[in-house]
């Protein structure tokens, strides 16, 4: 619909190492949505390597429907995606994996049936064989609860260690790009202080560049490099942290209404 | 011409069959795939209760029954044993199997019967059948092989078959086929609207497997034979490729369907064969099976909704309600002023708002004052509350946790919701909103705790009873009956249509049609209400988005609630348009009604909601006026720290 | 005790055909979502081909590679233009059913139609009898048994040890995950569909093998011990069917030895509309 001659042709298709690192995610004026209208509209967002660059919003403001649009779930109408320098617009979702994008969804976030080792393994299914160990000793490492239950299988894990495991999933490729769908919903808040401030803030610290999704604004806020805040399905504002913290209609985009000062 | 007759009977059976089908595939969504052993079974039930028992027969067959009895009580004893047959078989098909599951069991039984029958003799001669089922009314005047009995047998089985045509006809189209329909179209919805889903699943194989069973008494009555290798389960697949290719859901069609697969093909195989006899005895058999094969696949790729599909089901709204409903009862378009957007133009950010938005950050006023107050809500202030008596109470739960696995998507919840309030239930993605109002609907089992209700315990009460005490509940996903009309759908949710059973839709229009006409009157004068009128004949699934979800709260309203449990209405739903429905809520408590409305639009809860309900995490964390609940910080923390 | 013993000697026979084909069906439903009842049919047909190959003079043992083979190119010929044409489309559950019967009528009555009506039976030597502690067996059987064992414990270490098995278990637990972990997942389903049709080859043959003389309708009440072992081991467990088919296939032969024979298809039929009315997710599958 909109500026659809925006849209250049597909730069070259080089072959990209899953591991490769200091690649950016970039989305130019995406529209998406489930076939009907679209959810987000003209959509530009993106995030370098080395940042964590936060989405907040509203519920239903189209901040997951932005992510899934990013990796393949949901069909791109106009505007582009890119990886790099790649081209990943409207690819299948095992195709952006392959460039190099990990995602971590909200829900249906481990593959319940199988074991914690399992479903490392199978996030590090395009690694050689002979490495899948040795990332997996690694990402056991980062977190050393998971290593306590290796063999249990991940459908009976509590809400904080099964999202360690979708994250240590992801982390098994050491993708360019994190892609994460509030990994904190549902978490106690102590948990969730502490998966933003030690484990997503690390994964741009050894150089990713991660697009975080999150409804605690505040925390997110906190280990951001640059923040986007959606409503409707648009884009309302965009800033580094310190601009956005205590600014009044930042803080009205969560509450509506009257403001209220938070705490 | 005796060949001509023979086709007669057949078609007639034939139509009969696909009938009983239509009922159950077509209309009820119940996919039998053991049909045939109805059939199998009336045919035998006939040909016992006709025979003399076996030992006077010559002694060359073995059979139970044998009771000589006259026409017609062979035939009713055929209708009523395929009735019976089906009664174990609604264990299959209740509540909640899913339906390739049950249609798998059937199919079992269908291969499975037709072994028993066929190895063991005592019972009805095993794989020989049984022969020499005498015809109905044959005398010394009326010899069977005399062209007149002939023909008058074709008749009287094309008007059986046309009596058929009229029942089930007559059935669909009542308020009972409404609901079969709705059922068909979405049973968890059916479910929460009040509908029975097992009495109703038994009422169409009951109905189904006795028209079966009907078509094989006329059948056996004709043929005077009856053996195992005329009801394989592939039999079956011929019902479904003629309903299929005839037109679920259109009576017509599975008539057309039935003249067009059994009857066509096997005259079209016997034409082939008699002019080939040099061909294999078994070549034209195995390669009709195939060429049903092929039909059943390319039916269902190329036209899945068959050679005559399902009608609409125009209704006429009655002129004079709509007329009048009109200037007194519609919402008014504009009622509250939607605030301009407002430009926000702090150092360093970047305004991105659009006009005409309702997203909170167009609808932040200018200066910092109180957001304006609608002029409806007021019959909903605190005042009002306050003076409402604490036994008022509707709704409550008392301790309600569910796990799922390990997750505590509800923990401990304790609510109350007072008579004549519209409840906001507010909270951050996965906080268990939408499993609590499953719990409170009870689309969802608790795992610990009560649920109480006019202060009756309904922790053990399912859905549809408790639709049927007037807690009904609405969908967050489209839940719209998708082929059914708007006013269908809205009719469809009607308690109490007299129509709504199968005796009532057995006794006609004249015994329902009153109900009926003011269940219309009432769907109109709702439609007039939310603007939906025009629609009013539209397939519930060709709507937008916004406008299912009205249907959805218009169907709700249907059912007299007293209370309503609301899954985010206003998703999905045009900001003016929002308003209108928020406002019509809001005119409905003040009528007595209570609601409990999940909502994520803050903007929403403001405006129309009081009290707000706040769950994070499974748990409730605060209650009060939105305004109040701004002030509180946990409240702004589980929104922004958390 | 001797008739006990005898009759689970045919048990552990009848066990160890089905469970080939349960664990065939089991694992196709798991992965690739089609409730395909277009199974035994196969079967049928993988049957006939090591037949007409032992025709032609060759062992039936040699045959049975073939059998697997084409079983397996039309398994996967059946999902590429019938199964995933609809599945993309979004067809219901219980449209792609339907459709799969109508596979079935295709590929049993087009079996039919090439051999005619009349039950043949391969051209081999039933071995010599071997009797241990009233456990009666001809060698033949025995080599049923163990190529079933050797089945089990493949199936086993594929889903237990191997990639591919990995990756076939995580896409029928959440396809759309798997394709985030840069599954191929649509490789991962036509092998899915290879490997199961290549088992409904094999459980075909040794099935014709065991009943000796088989006719292109001889897996119609088969069907029923299939279905019985899958839901009563869960539909989608290819463990439980393991176990399902060892239940069914000892207490359907057990029982036709105190009852009349031909009824011992009714104790899985009980079973399987026991467990289908109570317990839709089988007796050792994880809770609905």
């Amino acid at each position: 619909m909109s500026a659809d001659g925006a849209v250049s042709p597909r730069s070259e298709h080089r072959d990209s190492d899953h591991t490769a690192r200091g690649e950016r995610i970039q989305a130019e004026n995406v529209t998406a949505g489930y076939g009907g209208d679209p959810v987000i509209r003209t959509v530009s967002v993106q995030a370098a390597a080395g940042q964590v660059v936060s989405l907040v919003g509203p519920n239903g403001s189209g901040k997951s429907t932005l992510l899934k649009s990013l990796v393949g779930i949901v069909r791109v109408s106009t505007g582009r995606v890119k990886v790099g320098e790649r081209d990943v617009t409207n690819l299948a979702p095992e195709e952006v994996a392959r460039a190099g994008v990990g995602y971590v969804p909200q829900v249906d976030d481990v593959f319940a049936p199988l074991s914690v080792r399992e479903n490392l393994e199978m996030g590090g299914y395009l690694l050689p064989k002979k490495e899948i160990a040795g990332r997996i000793e690694h990402v056991l490492t980062v977190f050393p609860r998971l290593a306590t239950m290796v063999q249990r299988s991940a459908g009976k894990l509590s809400g904080g260690e099964r999202k360690m495991l979708a994250m240590g999933r992801v982390l098994m490729l050491e993708p360019a790009v994190f892609l994460l769908d509030e990994p904190t919903a549902n978490l106690a808040p102590a948990i969730a202080q502490s998966l933003l401030a030690d484990h997503v803030r690390q994964l741009a610290e050894r150089g990713a560049a991660v697009l975080i999704v999150e409804q605690r604004a505040k925390a997110v806020l906190a280990i951001s490099d640059y923040t986007y805040v959606l409503g409707g399905g648009q884009l309302r504002m965009q800033g580094t942290p310190a601009e956005l913290t205590g600014s009044q209609a930042f803080v009205d985009s969560f509450l509506g209404g009257r403001a209220a000062t938070a705490g | 011409m005796y060949y001509l007759v023979t086709v007669v009977v057949y078609a007639a059976v034939d139509v009969m069959s696909c009938l009983g089908l239509s009922l159950q595939f077509g209309v009820g969504g119940v996919t039998n795939f053991g049909f045939i052993i109805f059939q199998a079974v009336g045919a035998y039930a006939a040909a016992i209760l006709s025979l003399p028992s076996d030992s006077a027969n010559g002694g060359f067959q073995t059979y139970i029954g044998g009771l000589h009895l006259p026409f017609p009580v062979p035939l009713i004893g055929a209708a009523l044993a395929g009735a019976a047959l089906a009664v174990p078989f609604t264990l299959l098909v209740g509540r909640r199997l899913r339906g390739d599951f049950a249609a798998v069991g059937l199919l079992v039984a269908a291969v499975l019967m037709n072994l028993l029958v066929m190895n063991y003799k005592p019972l009805l001669n095993g794989d020989a059948g049984v022969a020499l089922a005498p015809a109905p009314l044959r005398s010394d005047v009326m010899t069977t092989a005399s062209l007149g009995y002939q023909w008058g047998f074709a008749i009287a089985a094309v008007v059986v078959a046309a009596g058929v045509y009229w029942f089930v006809r007559h059935i669909t189209e009542s308020p009972y086929g409404r609901t079969l329909r709705a059922m068909r179209d979405n049973d968890k919805v059916a479910d929460s609207l009040g509908k029975d889903l097992r009495s109703l699943r038994t009422g169409v194989l009951l109905l189904g497997g006795a028209i079966a069973g009907l078509s094989g008494g006329v059948l056996v009555s004709f043929i005077s034979v009856w053996s195992p290798a005329a009801w394989t389960y592939a039999e079956t697949i011929v019902l479904f490729a003629a309903v299929i290719i005839g037109g679920r859901g259109n009576h017509l069609g599975a008539v057309l369907g039935a003249i067009i697969v059994p009857v066509g093909f096997e005259e079209s195989t016997r034409l082939i064969a008699n002019s080939n006899p040099s061909l294999p005895p078994n070549l034209l058999p195995s390669l009709q099976w195939v060429a049903i094969g092929l039909l059943v696949a390319l039916f269902l790729w190329f036209r899945p909704q068959g050679v005559l599909p399902e009608r609409k089901r125009v209704i006429a709204l009655p002129g004079s309600a709509a007329e009048a409903g009109r200037p007194s009862a519609r919402i008014p378009v504009s009622a509250p002023p939607a605030p301009g957007p407002v430009p926000i133009t702090s150092a360093g950010l970047i305004p991105m708002t659009t006009a005409g938005s309702v997203g909170p950050a167009a609808a932040i006023p200018a200066a910092p004052a109180p957001a304006p107050q609608p002029v409806a809500p007021a019959a909903v202030t605190p005042e009002t509350l306050a003076a409402t008596p604490a036994h008022d109470i509707v709704l409550q739960a008392i301790d309600v946790s569910r796990d799922f696995g390990g997750v505590h998507a509800v923990s401990h919840v304790s609510l109350a919701v007072r008579r004549g309030t519209l409840t906001g239930l507010i909270g951050p993605n996965g906080a268990g909103k939408s499993t609590l109002l499953a719990l409170l609907a009870g689309t969802d089992n608790v795992s610990a705790g009560h649920i109480v209700y006019h202060g009756q315990d309904i922790t053990r009460v399912p859905a549809y009873r408790r639709a049927r005490l007037g807690l009904v509940r609405t969908f967050q996903l489209a839940s719209e009956f998708k082929r059914l009309t708007v006013l269908e759908n809205l009719l469809s949710a009607t308690p109490g249509n007299r129509g709504d059973s199968f005796r009532g839709a057995l006794a006609g229009h004249r015994y329902w049609g009153a109900d009926e006409a003011s269940a219309i009157a009432k769907a109109a004068g709702i439609l007039t209400r939310f603007g939906l009128e025009p629609l009013a004949n539209e397939y519930a699934g060709d709507l937008s988005g916004g406008q299912r979800r009205l249907v959805e709260i218009m169907r709700a309203l249907m059912t007299d609630p007293q209370m309503l449990l609301l899954d985010e209405p206003m998703a999905g739903v045009h900001p003016e348009l929002a308003r209108q429905i928020g406002g019509a809520l809001v005119e409905l408590c003040r009528d007595g009604m209570t609601i409990l409305m999940v909502e994520h639009e803050l903007a929403i809860m403001d405006e129309f909601c009081d009290p707000v309900i706040v769950m994070a995490e499974g748990s409730v964390l605060a209650e009060g006026t939105m305004t109040e609940l701004r002030d509180r910080t946990e409240v702004v923390e589980a929104y922004l720290v958390g | 005790m001797s008739i006990f013993l005898a009759s689970v000697g045919f048990g552990l026979i009848t066990a160890a055909v089905l469970a080939i084909a349960a664990v065939g069906f089991t694992l196709q439903f798991a992965v690739t979502d089609v409730l395909n009842l277009a199974f035994a049919a196969i079967m049928t047909l993988g049957a006939f081909v090591a037949y007409w190959i032992n025709q032609a003079g060759v062992s039936v043992w040699v045959a049975l590679p073939a059998a697997m083979a084409v079983c397996s190119a039309i398994s996967v010929l059946l999902n590429f233009l019938v199964y995933a044409p609809f599945q993309r489309r979004g067809s219901s559950p219980i449209t792609i059913v339907i459709v799969s019967l109508g596979m079935a009528l295709i590929i049993q009555f087009g079996v039919q139609a090439i051999v005619g009506g009349v039950n043949v039976s391969y051209t081999m030597g039933q071995g010599t009898t071997l009797r241990a502690g009233g456990l009666i067996l001809t060698t033949v059987q025995l080599v049923i048994i163990a190529i079933s064992v050797v089945v089990m414990v493949a199936v086993y270490a594929l889903l237990r040890y191997t990639k591919l098995g990995k990756s076939m278990r995580a896409t029928a637990a959440n396809r759309s995950l798997a394709r985030n972990c840069g599954i191929r997942t649509s490789r991962v389903i036509t092998i899915t569909w290879a490997l199961t049709g290549a088992l409904s080859g094999l459980a075909g043959t040794v099935f014709a093998i065991d009943i000796g003389s088989f006719g292109p309708t001889s897996t119609d009440l088969f069907v029923v011990l299939i279905l019985a072992a899958v839901f009563l081991g869960g539909p989608g467990h290819a463990y439980g069917a393991m176990l399902g088919a060892l239940l069914i296939g000892i207490a359907t032969e057990v029982s036709a030895a105190y009852i009349q024979p031909d009824y011992k298809y009714v104790i899985a039929f009980v079973a399987l509309l026991g467990v289908l009315s109570l317990r839709p997710s089988g007796l050792f599958g994880a809770r609905a």
